[in-house]
């Protein structure tokens, strides 16, 4: 009696638990999400790209399959309509492993964004480290144009494409944690990453490196797509876009985002006509003190410490063996990045009435409770009207490998 | 010696009788003799006492030459007062009952009666054959002594005392088995054990009710307490300077004249877990070989259950990478996972049971066989995919890093457990199974003492369980032994 019962026993605890089980290839993997409005209100074209499992695998055969699959359906909201999708897709559409989602530039400039994300954070299939990609055109256009060359699978493209250009600061680390983060907290600019596969017509060859977004970059051969600048999202709405200099500059000043170093130019200050070209990487976090006054305006005193090394100095101006030359170079480096940081601070100011620095975190501790912190208004209040001074200050001034560069006379005697 | 009669034998007690012929017909009739090819008598007339007597022995076990030199030639020729001055054998013991000599000549002695003598005497002439003392082969080391047991009481308990010397180190003999009656030697430091493990020892031993117990190996079951646990609560080792290791802790071994390995009491998790080779190699060294080894516990009982657990309910966690791979290599495969991996460490036992059994001249066949047809072609036939070989290698390889066969069992059918246990409730089923496991591990007992101690429950000792100390740190002897003397080394 007491055998058959464990008999009975063990069976019911193979088959209860066998029940959610599921093989790996009885399920499509989705790496990316669109979402795109239609005619009707509250209905989106939902596109998902699923990963080919069998491209780039050695010992498959199947080598003429494409690496991706794209479907676009219509859905009130991300999950429902996986299910829709099986009409077309033949096995379980697993949603964990998406890596973006990309959104319309339409879609996330209207007041209904908001709730179409929404979704997104209810279901635990969808990681909260998802990055969130604004895009110029539609977003299935930009899923179907995107076609890499050499990472033809898209998590292999979507990774190190996002990862590399993250840590040059072209683009910010857009994760809809931080997105839900910041918009539930109502005070800050949320960043989202630009691009497009969209070239624009108005391609400005005289800018300044780094002063694009995406889809002004003049670009000759390669995949058409291009990762640059942010889109600022002011309480789950989008208003604006930052171009590649402005998005770095926000990611040197908010705490939260970390990037690694990137190389910028400035013009020579000696000889205006050449640019010198200099390694900017950041020693440790900026220094953040906000004096809270609570009728006057208040004052926030930034600190930046950084590192720059000089890569090269087409002049050939003797920068190293001059002191007061070196100190001209220093002075010119840090007034040009203190000014378009004071140029990007007076815009959110002014323009966009909210920080995109998640500067908010430092005034919290002058408050008793989240009561008296909403009353206060950081983002109507506090921030516009703040007194920001930025300091910038160069921790060690590098010259490469190199003391003296080539001498010009000596060369051409 | 200390000889523990039984009491059955004091029943059936038959005194010698004074008259030689009687004898003489009686053990003829006991032995069979005539019909007994190997039984041997011999009678002859003393020269110091002028009587005759006749010398019974089985001329198998015993050594001819011995008998011809140091019994027959004194008796016959030399003179004296008494029979111990004339017969130069080095062990001579006077019998009174019949069933005592019967035994004796069984274990090989040569038993002389005398007319009108009450007394018997058994002389130990015997010579069993065994195998020469050779290298330890299942549980080898590369630095350190080679030699193993063999199948000789004498030679074992002299490699024993070649390494131990210590006057209290006591070789005590208990007798085992009804219908062929073999002796057990219980080897162990007087002044050190404690008196409660060992009279424990000598009582179990005592209530064995059985006609034989041939060898140690049968003895290791009948003195174990769960005989259906997974876990072995007796160590069984072929290496001499490891049992005298286990003696001079304070544990206890047991020794027969059959086996070729001995038996260790009372024993922990950490007896199964390291090897002799540890403390030999320099503190560093062996305690990476420990962390390997506690790799391999890992690997060989964890890594197929991890794979089917994760594989099967949590898709999420396999970098996408890995995950499209395995998902592309089983796109054609017909089987469920967790089948493809039974498959594969059935398999595997498959060669192990077969590696074992298989005459030695064809055992290059088998490894031709096991790789190429189970990993190559199974995988080309689409049968299983490639990554299951390398979990089924991974863990079958690290299983044999495990250095104790009974542990290795253990943990072999332990991973079954786990694979279906991952099978039906994902990581969550194999963790609690794990945790069950050792909750039940944890509760076990080898002669009172719990199977994880030093650890859990805490006891006093060398702190020699995962890792090792420097040996001249080691302080204590294991104080779950409750032995008399603990310190090993004063600060």
């Amino acid at each position: 009696m007491i055998r058959k019962l464990l008999l009975w026993l063990l069976f019911l605890l193979l088959l209860g638990g066998c029940q959610d089980r599921i093989e790996l290839e009885q399920q499509s993997y989705v790496i990316t999400i669109g979402i795109d409005a239609t005619d009707q209100k509250g209905i989106y074209a939902l596109t998902y790209q699923f990963a080919n499992p069998e491209v780039g695998y050695s010992a498959s055969s199947s080598a003429d399959e494409p690496p991706s699959e794209i479907v676009t359906v219509n859905g009130s909201d991300l999950l429902s309509a996986t299910y829709f999708a099986n009409s077309i897709v033949s096995k379980q559409i697993t949603l964990d492993h998406t890596r973006v989602i990309v959104v319309s530039e339409e879609v996330a400039r209207s007041d209904n964004f908001l709730r179409i994300i929404q979704s997104a954070s209810r279901t635990p299939e969808i990681r909260r480290k998802v990055e969130i990609i604004v895009s110029k055109e539609k977003a299935s256009d930009f899923i179907t144009n995107n076609k890499p060359l050499m990472e033809t699978r898209p998590h292999k493209y979507y990774q190190s494409m996002l990862s590399r250009a993250i840590q040059t600061g072209i683009i910010p680390k857009a994760t809809i944690h931080q997105f839900f983060q910041i918009t539930e907290g109502d005070a800050d600019l949320f960043l989202g990453i630009y691009a497009t596969t969209d070239q624009s017509d108005n391609k400005d060859d005289e800018m300044e490196e780094d002063q694009y977004i995406a889809g002004e970059i003049p670009q000759k051969g390669g995949p058409p797509t291009q990762f640059m600048g942010a889109a600022v999202f002011k309480e789950g709405k989008m208003i604006d876009i930052l171009d590649g200099e402005e998005t770095r500059i926000a990611q040197i000043l908010n705490t939260t985002l970390d990037m690694d170093s990137f190389i910028t130019t400035i013009p020579d200050p000696l000889m205006p006509e050449y640019n010198i070209t200099y390694h900017y990487s950041q020693t440790e976090e900026p220094a953040i003190d906000i004096q809270y006054n609570k009728d006057k305006p208040t004052i926030i005193d930034v600190k930046v410490k950084f590192k720059a090394e000089i890569v090269a100095i087409p002049s050939l101006i003797d920068y190293t063996q001059k002191a007061d030359d070196r100190r001209t170079l220093e002075n010119a480096i840090v007034k040009r990045v203190k000014k378009k940081t004071e140029d990007l601070i007076e815009k959110s100011q002014k323009v966009y009435r909210s920080d995109p620095f998640y500067w908010s975190l430092f005034i919290r501790k002058h408050f008793k409770d989240i009561p008296s912190y909403e009353e206060a208004d950081w983002q109507n209040n506090i921030y516009p009207n703040a007194n920001i001074n930025v300091e910038y200050e160069i921790d060690k001034l590098e010259f490469g490998k190199m003391i003296n560069d080539t001498n010009l006379n000596e060369v051409r005697d | 010696m200390r000889q523990f009669k039984k009491s059955k034998d004091q029943e059936k007690k038959i005194k010698i009788n004074k008259s030689l012929s009687k004898n003489i017909d009686e053990m003829k009739e006991t032995f069979s003799y005539g019909l007994n090819k190997d039984f041997c008598m011999r009678t002859l007339e003393v020269k110091f006492s002028e009587y005759n007597a006749c010398l019974f022995y089985y001329g198998s076990i015993v050594d001819g030459e011995r008998i011809n030199t140091h019994i027959i030639k004194p008796l016959l020729e030399q003179t004296g007062d008494k029979l111990s001055n004339i017969v130069t054998i080095e062990n001579l013991e006077e019998v009174t009952d019949l069933e005592k000599a019967i035994q004796n000549v069984n274990s090989g002695k040569a038993i002389l009666f005398i007319d009108n003598d009450e007394i018997a005497y058994a002389m130990d002439v015997a010579k069993f054959e065994y195998r020469a003392v050779s290298k330890a082969e299942n549980e080898s080391v590369i630095k350190g002594p080679q030699d193993a047991f063999t199948e000789s009481l004498n030679a074992n308990i002299s490699l024993i005392r070649k390494q131990l010397h210590n006057h209290q180190l006591v070789n005590e003999a208990v007798q085992v088995g009804e219908r062929s009656v073999n002796e057990v030697n219980i080897l162990y430091i007087k002044d050190m054990v404690k008196d409660d493990l060992l009279s424990n020892l000598r009582e179990r031993l005592e209530n064995i009710s059985i006609d034989s117990i041939r060898n140690i190996e049968v003895l290791e079951q009948h003195l174990e307490e769960r005989p259906y646990s997974l876990i072995p609560t007796i160590l069984y080792t072929e290496r001499p300077d490891k049992a005298t290791a286990f003696l001079e802790d304070g544990y206890i071994i047991l020794l027969m004249n059959t086996s070729s390995a001995c038996l260790i009491v009372p024993v922990t998790f950490w007896s199964f877990y390291h090897s002799p080779e540890d403390r030999y190699l320099r503190f560093l060294y062996g305690n990476f070989s420990r962390a390997i080894r506690l790799l391999c516990f890992y690997l060989t009982t964890m890594i197929s259950a991890t794979y089917v657990a994760i594989a099967n309910f949590h898709s999420e966690m396999i970098p996408p990478d890995l995950l499209l791979a395995i998902t592309a290599s089983r796109e054609r495969i017909p089987f469920p996972l967790v089948f493809e991996v039974l498959i594969m460490e059935i398999a595997f036992e498959l060669i192990r049971e077969a590696g074992v059994r298989i005459p030695n001249p064809l055992g290059p066949t088998i490894g031709i066989v096991g790789a190429l047809i189970l990993g190559q072609a199974a995988v080309e036939a689409n049968i299983i995919s490639p990554i299951i070989v390398i979990v089924a290698a991974l863990s079958g390889l690290s299983s044999f890093g495990i250095p104790d066969l009974s542990m290795n069992f253990t943990v072999r059918i332990l991973r079954f457990i786990f694979i279906l246990a991952a099978a039906s409730f994902g990581m969550l089923g194999l963790i609690g199974a794990l945790i069950l496991f050792f909750m039940y591990v944890v509760s076990i007992r080898s002669y009172g003492v719990p199977f994880f101690s030093p650890v859990a429950p805490n006891f006093k000792s060398s702190k020699d369980t995962v890792f090792r100390k420097v040996l001249k740190k080691e302080y204590f002897r294991p104080g779950f032994l409750d032995l008399k003397d603990s310190t090993k080394r004063n600060k």
